[in-house]
């Protein structure tokens, strides 16, 4: 007789895989040299000169001493709103400016101009020259005394004295403006004539059907569907400029009396002119504090239009 | 679950590499400059060293440092690296440089900076070395501080201000204007003549606004007295509200630093401007005008009344070594090159720039020199330093009162609140 062996139950195989990885302790992995790295070169320096804020300490010299929030109070009973203010102005002007005129531009080179490959082309061209190069041409403009700028209006009659574009608080900003304005637009109207041409052709005709002005055409059609690439190139913008620093600083210096001082130029000038490294940490901490909240902003906007695809 | 297809070991080996980038990261912020310290390190008995000067980034004088440097590098077969950032900037930059242990050799300074860059430690004491160079107590002092010789007097000279006669005759100016009320005068007649002409080319730029200081002294402000700043007294708000007047009349230009001073001057388009004794030969190199020079002429500082004494800013450089490498070696480099006759001669002649040694002053293609006598007498004579050299601060010092002063011409801000507030700025400068 044969006996058959009952079947033995097959023991439970352990759910284990053999060391390998899962999927999430991988993209850990992969992540963990750059998070060191970035916490190295980013998060330490960032977390020691926040430090820095509640102490007083010269630049050049050894040792420093706990203050508190001193520093801090320094600004904010000082000068912080009105570099906050000058700071605004700055953004606000050079980017709705070069804005416009990258709109402008990317609107006529869509339209199929004539020659507008190199026209493309030839705007391109301040995007390609160094900020520092763009600055000293501009300053070279608008010199007070030998400047070009003056040189032909008062050749055309327009003034009969020179006048002081950068030594003056009422032209200073708009001079650093239009410096900055004329250094970028060009990427502006890239990316608003990327954006332009995404528009399908059919949906101007069936406007233009339906009789759609071009303004019409415009606002109804063209704007709704640039819109995502325009807030984007506009925000990204706002956060640069917030931050921008060699325009000013090459044409300016942040005067005259301060008018053109942003967070940028203060910083600077804190701490490598004044060389108090503690007053100017505590000053840069209280600007990335807005800086956090611009970047935030952009990300709600960049995830809100990840979700919507 | 999912998984990734990789093994422990093969993590593991993964993140050792991962650790070693970060590791080497480390090292290389650990190679990083740590900040001020009290030496740089290195073969103090190299041969090879820096040699830092703004002098080397302006065009009027660069040939003739860059001959001295080829000299010495033929004669001790070693290698001299020519270092140099813009006047404006070289403060800060040196600072930095040198706090980070990037700075070694010999460092070109203007005399007003020395305090500032002396407190850092890393200057060598140059008394011994300094005793054997002939040099006039004058020169010495403005090397000296807390007591020590930290720099070696390659030039000792003053601040003043510099007329065009040609322009004063063409508006029928016969004499140098002696008191402010005279001066003024002058301005309006050099204005009249049209063209585009500023009459003095005074700095308005926060750069070069430290000029500011020997007309409040004019006015009868001291600046500080018995360490109490006086500056925000009647005088200095006198002053203020004086330049101001200038300034709103156009006898004075906006945007103006030394530089475009001098190419204002250059031009032909100024009849007045404030430079150093070296300013005659920077400004008539670049000028188009080869008469220039002749016409160029040092000028007392105006008084308020008759009878006062003429004010002036002492100026000069020293060059300085840093202690570690090539010490030894800048050292005897920074000796030659104040000291040495033919060097400083040949300097001389080629920037107007007079020597610091009894010696060198002596030599007849100096002391002939008549620019250089009239400016010793009129300008040189009775200059002064700064009260504010003293302190490690003074650049900070000039540049908020500076700021203040510009706040007035601009009109953002009225002279006695703007001294007011440049009163408080210095005092808590001073404090920290």
């Amino acid at each position: 007789m044969s006996t058959a062996a009952p079947p033995q139950k097959a023991a439970p195989r352990r759910e284990r895989s053999g060391g390998r990885l899962s999927n999430g302790a991988f993209a850990l992995l992969l992540t963990a040299p750059g998070l060191a790295l970035f916490a190295a070169i980013i998060i330490y320096p960032l977390l020691s000169a926040l430090f820095t804020g509640f102490f007083k300490q010269d630049l050049r010299l050894p040792g420093r001493e706990f203050v508190g929030l001193e520093n801090f109070s320094y600004w904010l009973d000082g000068e912080f709103l009105t570099i906050l203010k000058q700071t605004l102005i700055f953004t606000f002007g050079a980017t709705l400016v070069p804005f416009v005129v990258g709109f402008a531009l990317a609107l006529a080179l869509n339209s199929g101009l004539k020659g507008s490959g190199f026209l493309r082309g030839l705007f391109l061209f301040p995007w390609v020259i160094p900020g520092v190069v763009v600055s000293f041409l501009w300053m070279w403009i608008f010199n007070a005394n030998y400047g070009v700028l003056n040189g032909v209006l008062m050749k055309a009659g327009i003034i009969e004295e020179s006048i002081s574009w950068l030594g003056q608080p009422g032209t200073a900003m708009l001079a650093v403006i239009v410096t900055k304005t004329w250094a970028s637009f060009p990427w502006m109207m890239v990316m608003l004539l990327a954006g332009l041409q995404t528009v399908p052709k059919e949906l101007h005709e069936a406007a233009s059907m339906d009789g759609a002005g071009s303004i019409r055409r415009f606002f109804a059609v063209t704007w709704p569907q640039v819109r995502g690439v325009a807030s984007i190139v506009l925000l990204l913008e706002f956060i640069w400029n917030f931050q921008h620093f060699d325009t000013i600083y090459v044409l300016t210096g942040g005067g005259p009396a301060g008018t053109t001082e942003t967070f940028a130029t203060a910083v600077y000038q804190t701490a490598f002119k004044g060389f108090d490294i503690g007053r100017a940490t505590a000053l840069g901490g209280l600007w990335m504090v807005l800086l956090l909240i611009l970047v935030a902003v952009y990300l709600r906007i960049t995830e809100r239009k990840g979700d919507a695809r | 679950m999912t998984t990734s297809g990789i093994t422990r070991r093969g993590a593991l080996r993964m993140f050792g590499i991962g650790a070693l980038g970060v590791a080497g990261a480390g090292a290389l912020g650990a190679c990083a400059p740590s900040g001020a310290g009290t030496s740089s390190g290195g073969d103090t008995k190299s041969k090879n060293f820096d040699f830092t000067s703004w002098s080397l980034n302006e065009e009027a004088a660069k040939p003739s440092i860059e001959k001295i440097i080829a000299a010495w590098e033929k004669a001790e077969g070693s290698k001299i690296r020519a270092v140099s950032y813009p006047y404006n900037e070289y403060l800060s930059q040196l600072t930095l440089k040198l706090g980070g242990g990037e700075t070694t050799g010999a460092v070109h300074l203007d005399i007003a900076w020395l305090a500032a860059v002396a407190q850092m430690g890393k200057l060598a004491d140059l008394g011994s070395v300094a005793l054997k160079g002939g040099y006039t107590n004058v020169a010495l002092d403005s090397g000296m501080y807390d007591g020590k010789q930290y720099g070696l007097p390659w030039n000792t000279g003053s601040i003043g201000v510099i007329a065009n006669s040609s322009l004063l005759e063409k508006a029928g100016i016969k004499k140098h204007p002696t008191t402010v009320e005279e001066f003024e005068g002058a301005l309006r007649e050099l204005k009249g003549l049209g063209g585009g002409v500023v009459p003095y080319a005074a700095a308005t730029k926060v750069a070069q606004l430290k000029d500011i200081f020997p007309w409040m002294q004019t006015f009868g402000c001291t600046l500080l007295e018995d360490s109490k700043v006086t500056i925000g007294d009647d005088a200095s708000i006198d002053a203020v509200t004086w330049y101001k007047k200038l300034h709103d009349e156009k006898l004075i230009a906006a945007d103006v630093d030394r530089f475009d001073a001098r190419a204002l001057f250059g031009q032909g388009k100024a009849a007045f401007y404030d430079d150093a004794i070296i300013g005659k030969g920077v400004t008539a190199a670049q000028s188009k005008d080869k008469t220039l020079a002749d016409a160029m002429r040092p000028m007392k500082r105006p008084v308020l009344r008759a009878g006062d004494t003429p004010q002036a800013l002492l100026w000069g450089g020293v060059i300085a070594i840093v202690k570690g490498k090539g010490q030894d070696a800048a050292t005897e480099f920074a000796l030659h090159t104040t000291t040495d006759r033919a060097t400083t001669t040949e300097y001389f002649a080629a920037r107007a720039l007079p020597p610091s040694t009894t010696a060198g002053l002596s030599d007849p293609k100096v002391a002939q020199d008549t620019f250089t006598t009239e400016w010793t007498e009129k300008i040189t004579d009775t200059a002064t330093g700064s009260p504010f050299w003293q302190f490690a601060q003074n650049a900070q010092i000039e540049e908020a009162v500076a700021k203040q002063v510009q706040a007035v011409l601009v009109g953002t801000s009225k002279p006695k609140d703007a001294m007011k507030k440049a009163a408080e700025e210095v005092n808590d400068l001073i404090k920290r």
